[in-house]
């Protein structure tokens, strides 16, 4: 790739997904967080509530997991045992809240894990995920006009859901990806390096936690695996944001821990996981320039006449190779004799 | 000695002062139970020596007053935590009658049918000859036996005051009953748990008028939803928020889960098998409570085999819910050893390789 | 061994008594000996156990020599074969002979009167030493050692005995306490007095759910029975579609089932033992349902069977030529106690068992491939005569 093509997309690409988490211009609705045992979604989601305070943007926590709110949280809704419409009117009673507050135009909507309330018995035939959700985000209300709200939902993988009642019908987390204006999906970057280490050498890439099919094993993932240093204790993002236009930008981002920089930074810490050194080490020097040929003291090209003479030179038992006479072509003849370990697979004769 | 030997060294920063309002995950299989854990949690909160290490909550727990244990018990029986605790030198009778501990049964008549209830009570202790039918009484002479075999010289256990009286213990002061289906029953199960834990929290004239902390420890609530099912009404969602409703009640929880491969591997993603509905619910339900985790203690067997040296691993990893708390001071880390529990109760804790 | 004796001490000093287990022994033997037949204080831990009517499944049992009682095993049974069913009937035949009241589910009366013949405790007392005298010299050294399996269990923490197995020891040393296991045999049928006693409860449909109905009947009749009476619940084949209605194999009824039997033996009065066997086959150990059933029992055993063709693997599983041949592998997934503390410490753990029935005994041992086939001179020499004395001065 070209040098001015990567910082084309790097410049481009960092301005989207700053875009992204701060909420600017309503860029991305819904964004789906795809997150694991092995990487939880919670440093991202605190990254969100922390652009969001910096911006002054209200933020709405619908908890289905979480006991206590996250610091930065202005509005905490248990929905522990709620019935959707329920959880919506809560919501709605924010909202005004809201708008009644002028100075507050924009708003976060989080929930914590989406997963109880798919898997839920409650549910009633009448229950739509879209409608459910769109809710959210176009409010009937006639204050809501005022608000650009954008829902951020939590989704875990790795919690098998169940068969739908229609078994032709879609499920829940295809709706969802297919709802989501972004989906982010999440990884631990020591496995990243873990997995292209094994690629690098052609190797199966190791897997982690549940999908090692270990009995007695929920989780795989240790602080400090051997050798290896905490500079690696980032977040992996691997995002995927459709655009309105219908084109979909793909992209690997990593978010370093929240201990590297300090809450109030407004400059941005996310970075291109390309650009990361322990991903793709810097390249030796020499190798930099693609046309130049490495030197040496002999010289490796022919002239042509060199060449042509070379392919004229006809190689000793060339006849022997047409397969025919007493010797069967070139095949060598040979006794064995008491001292030669003769190995089979080796060499076939 | 016991008490040196109840606790690790290895293993304290994990067993002592979970966090308030955290969540614990204790998995275990088949092959390698966690009941020794948790008798160890019970000792880190309630033993006598006071333990010298600031826990993996906040160093200041260290110098709160001691913790009260409700302990609610699925698969075992009262018998068996009391026995075993007292291995470690933890006097659960005595610590129920000091109101330091709660025993909520919900092995001897969960599934009894009402009729069931009013068959002999199985405390005969209590009802010494009472008016039941003579069929019902029938254990009282048997029961010298056992308690004699297990413990020929109880006065001997080293506790001051063990009268008889204490032997012949007060047993479990609630027993759970599952009736009906759905949310309603799960509710009433709930109710009868939070009134021990309230009874417990209001006790103690006398002392300290600050709330005492209440750690809960549910022995396998999974059998709940195994038991119980979809037919019922119940799923992971159900149970997971059934859990959260006891979170709430008390400072920090702990629940013991089988964490076996069908029961968890089964109902994944990455399952090859057609899952039954068992296994889906138990999956979203176990997977579902280790992210809500602050901590999971996974156990599980030696991938080698067994070996006469070495009854398990236990891998403690940082749950889903790991970090959300603000300034949660990292004063543990996330390791795997081995572990070795002796024919006497006591537990080696070592690295691999040690 | 060193390490199995500093066992003794510390298990026995922590929360039961300063005394040594030497001289506890004997105290809680005559307490409970005359008062109930059939039950004698582990001597792991003292508390009572009951013989599973096999020796040799007694030795496996996590050094109890014997099911301790409350406790719930499940065996499973690979495949069609159903020797899984002769332990059941050997168990049934020994709570029979104990005279203690024997609850069979599922089964008619028939299924009593199959089970095998007694051939008495001095038979086979006398058989087993017979025979470790005349295999003295035939068994590979390393075994011989060890006694007849699971002895050293038994003999390491009975140091009066001391001398081998331990129903041996008893039956001879103190004839006048009755014996603790008995030998039968599968092929004449059982005549005992107490036979009578068996009580059977039948599968019948009924407007409750069949396996509630089961469980009310059991409780009934352990309640109407005599006080100390030692109950055996045996279970043939569980789930077997065969036997039982579709609907029972669904988790909500087998589970609680299987619960309210565990509250029932757990009650601190009651001194109940069952027994369950379960066909692997319809019911694969891979499914959740298994798996909850497995940690709802105290201890869980596999059977696998060699498959009938394969002779001459089966052949090869001998350790010499003078045995049978093994006629399955024995898997020991949980015993009970022992993993309920968390598992660990045991002799027997990771060891590979083969299981061989012959008309008399169930036998457990354990599993060795032999010396590469044909390779007889290495064979010979384990079996030669100067063999096992190198061995007893190297160890």
């Amino acid at each position: 790739m070209a040098p001015s093509n990567i910082s084309h997309r790097q410049t481009h690409n960092l301005l989207l997904i700053s875009k992204l988490l701060s909420l600017r211009d309503t860029a991305s609705p819904l964004t789906l967080l795809l997150d694991s045992l092995e990487q939880p979604a919670t440093p991202l989601i605190k990254e969100y509530i922390r652009r969001a305070r910096l911006s002054k943007v209200h933020v709405t926590l619908i908890a289905f997991e979480t006991l206590k709110p996250f610091d930065g949280v202005d509005a905490f809704i248990p929905a522990r045992r709620k019935s959707p419409s329920e959880m919506l009117k809560e919501v709605g009673a924010v909202d005004s809240s809201v708008a009644s507050n002028s100075s507050n135009r924009r708003r976060l909507i989080l929930i914590d894990s989406i997963n109880p309330l798919l898997h839920s018995t409650r549910l009633d035939k009448s229950f739509h995920l879209s409608t459910f959700l769109s809710s959210f985000i176009v409010p009937s209300g006639p204050a809501a006009s005022k608000i650009d709200s954008s829902l951020v939902i939590t989704f875990h993988q790795d919690v098998p859901g169940r068969p739908a009642q229609s078994p032709y019908a879609p499920q829940p987390l295809t709706i969802l990806t297919y709802l989501a204006t972004t989906v982010i999906k999440l990884h631990s970057f020591s496995h990243i390096l873990a997995q292209k280490a094994a690629r690098d050498r052609s190797l199966v890439p190791p897997v982690f936690g549940l999908a090692e099919e270990q009995d007695g094993v929920l989780l795989g993932r240790l602080d400090k695996p051997i050798g290896k240093d905490s500079a690696e204790g980032g977040v992996v993002l691997e995002m995927e944001y459709r655009r309105k236009s219908g084109r979909g930008v793909l992209e690997w981002y990593l978010l370093p821990p929240a201990s590297r920089y300090p809450a109030t930074q407004v400059k941005e810490v996310v970075t291109l996981l390309d650009d990361h050194p322990l991903y793709r080490p810097p390249e030796e020097v020499g190798f930099a320039d693609g046309e130049e040929e490495p030197e040496s003291t002999f010289e490796l090209r022919l002239t042509e006449r060199q060449r042509r003479d070379r392919e004229g030179v006809v190689l000793p038992y060339f006849d022997a190779q047409q397969g025919s006479g007493p010797g069967e072509g070139g095949r060598i003849l040979y006794d064995m004799g008491e001292e030669d370990d003769f190995d089979e697979e080796e060499d076939e004769i | 000695m016991p008490s040196q030997l109840a606790l690790p060294h290895l293993l304290t920063p994990y067993v002592v002062s979970p966090p308030k309002s955290s969540l614990t995950v204790v998995s275990s299989v088949l092959g390698a139970t966690g009941n020794w854990l948790v008798l160890r949690f019970l000792y880190a909160a309630l033993g006598n020596s006071p333990v010298s290490h600031p826990g993996y909550g906040d160093p200041e727990f260290e110098t709160r007053k001691k913790r009260r244990v409700v302990l609610v018990s699925f698969l075992r029986g009262w018998e068996f935590w009391r026995s075993e605790a007292k291995r470690l030198g933890l006097d659960l009778a005595r610590l129920t009658e000091k109101r330091q501990f709660a025993f909520v049964d919900g092995l001897s008549e969960l599934f009894s049918a009402p009729s069931a209830s009013s068959q002999p009570a199985p405390k005969p202790q209590h009802y010494p000859g009472a008016g039941i039918a003579p069929r019902a009484t029938l254990p009282i002479r048997s029961q010298p036996v056992p308690t004699l075999l297990r413990q020929p010289l109880p006065a001997s256990s080293g506790s001051d005051g063990a009268s008889p009286q204490t032997v012949r213990e007060p047993g479990p002061t609630k027993r759970l009953h599952f009736a009906g289906s759905g949310l309603a029953a799960l509710d009433t199960i709930e109710k009868e748990i939070t009134m021990v834990i309230d009874e417990l929290k209001t006790s103690g004239p006398g002392e300290d008028e600050d709330e005492p902390e209440i750690l809960l420890v549910i022995d396998q609530p999974d059998f709940l939803l195994a038991a119980t099912g979809l037919s019922k009404g119940i799923g992971a969602t159900e149970m997971g928020e059934w859990v959260m409703g006891l979170q709430q009640a008390v400072s920090a929880t702990i629940a013991m889960i089988s964490a076996d491969s069908p029961l968890i591997h089964n109902g994944s993603t990455f399952a090859h098998q057609a899952a039954t509905p068992l296994d889906t619910e138990h999956a979203a339900f176990a997977v579902g409570l280790a992210h809500r985790a602050e901590m999971i203690m996974q156990l599980r067997n030696l991938e080698t085999g067994a070996a006469r040296d070495v009854s398990g691993v236990l891998r403690v990893s940082k749950g889903g819910a790991w970090g959300q708390r603000e300034g949660a001071a990292e004063n543990w880390e996330e390791k795997e050893v081995l572990y070795f529990v002796q024919r006497d109760g006591s537990v080696n804790v070592f690295g691999r390789g040690e | 061994m060193s390490f199995r004796k500093r066992n003794i001490g510390v298990s026995s000093g922590v929360d039961r008594t300063p005394v040594p287990n030497s001289s506890t022994q004997p105290q809680t033997a005559t307490q409970s000996a005359p008062s109930t037949p059939g039950v004698r204080p582990s001597p792991d831990d003292g508390r009572p156990t009951t013989s599973t009517g096999s020796p040799s499944l007694d030795n496996l049992l996590a050094g109890h020599g014997g099911m301790p009682i409350g406790k719930l095993l499940l065996l499973e049974e690979n495949g069609t074969t159903d020797f899984a069913g002769a332990l059941l009937r050997y168990y049934a035949a020994e709570g029979v002979v104990q005279d203690q009241k024997v609850h069979v589910i599922g089964m008619p009366e028939q299924w009593g009167r199959s089970l095998p013949g007694l051939i008495g405790p001095a038979e086979s007392a006398d058989e087993k030493s017979d025979r470790r005298k005349s295999e003295r010299m035939k068994i590979a050294w390393r075994y011989e050692r060890l006694g007849e399996f699971g002895a050293g269990v038994a003999g390491a923490r009975a140091p009066a005995g001391g001398t081998g197995d331990q129903v041996s020891s008893t039956d001879s040393s103190q004839p006048t306490q009755p014996a603790f296991c008995h030998a039968f045999d599968l092929t004449k049928r059982l005549t005992h007095p107490s036979i009578g006693n068996m009580s059977y409860i039948p599968i019948r449909p009924s407007n409750e759910p069949l396996l509630v109905s089961i469980q009310k009947k059991l409780e009934a009749a352990i309640a109407s029975s005599p006080p100390n009476t030692v109950h055996r619940i045996v279970i043939p084949s569980f789930l077997n579609p065969t036997l039982y209605p579709p609907e029972v194999s669904q988790p909500e009824n087998v589970l609680p089932f299987l619960h309210s039997l565990r509250a029932l033996m757990s009650r601190p009065a009651s001194r109940i033992t069952a027994m369950i066997t379960l066909p692997l086959s319809l019911f694969p150990r891979s499914s959740g349902l298994v798996r909850w059933m497995e940690i709802l029992s105290d201890g869980v055993i596999e059977l696998c069977p060699f498959p009938h063709s394969a002779d001459a693997l089966s052949t090869s599983g001998a350790a010499t030529s003078h045995e049978e041949p093994p006629q399955g592998m024995l898997k020991t997934h949980r015993l009970p106690v022992l993993h309920e503390r968390g598992g660990g410490s045991d002799q027997n753990i990771g060891q590979d068992w083969a299981f061989t029935l012959s008309r008399r005994k169930f036998e457990i041992k354990p599993f060795s491939l032999p010396p590469a086939e044909g390779d007889q001179e290495a064979q010979d020499n384990a079996r030669s005569d100067k063999m096992p004395k190198k061995a007893d001065l190297e160890f």
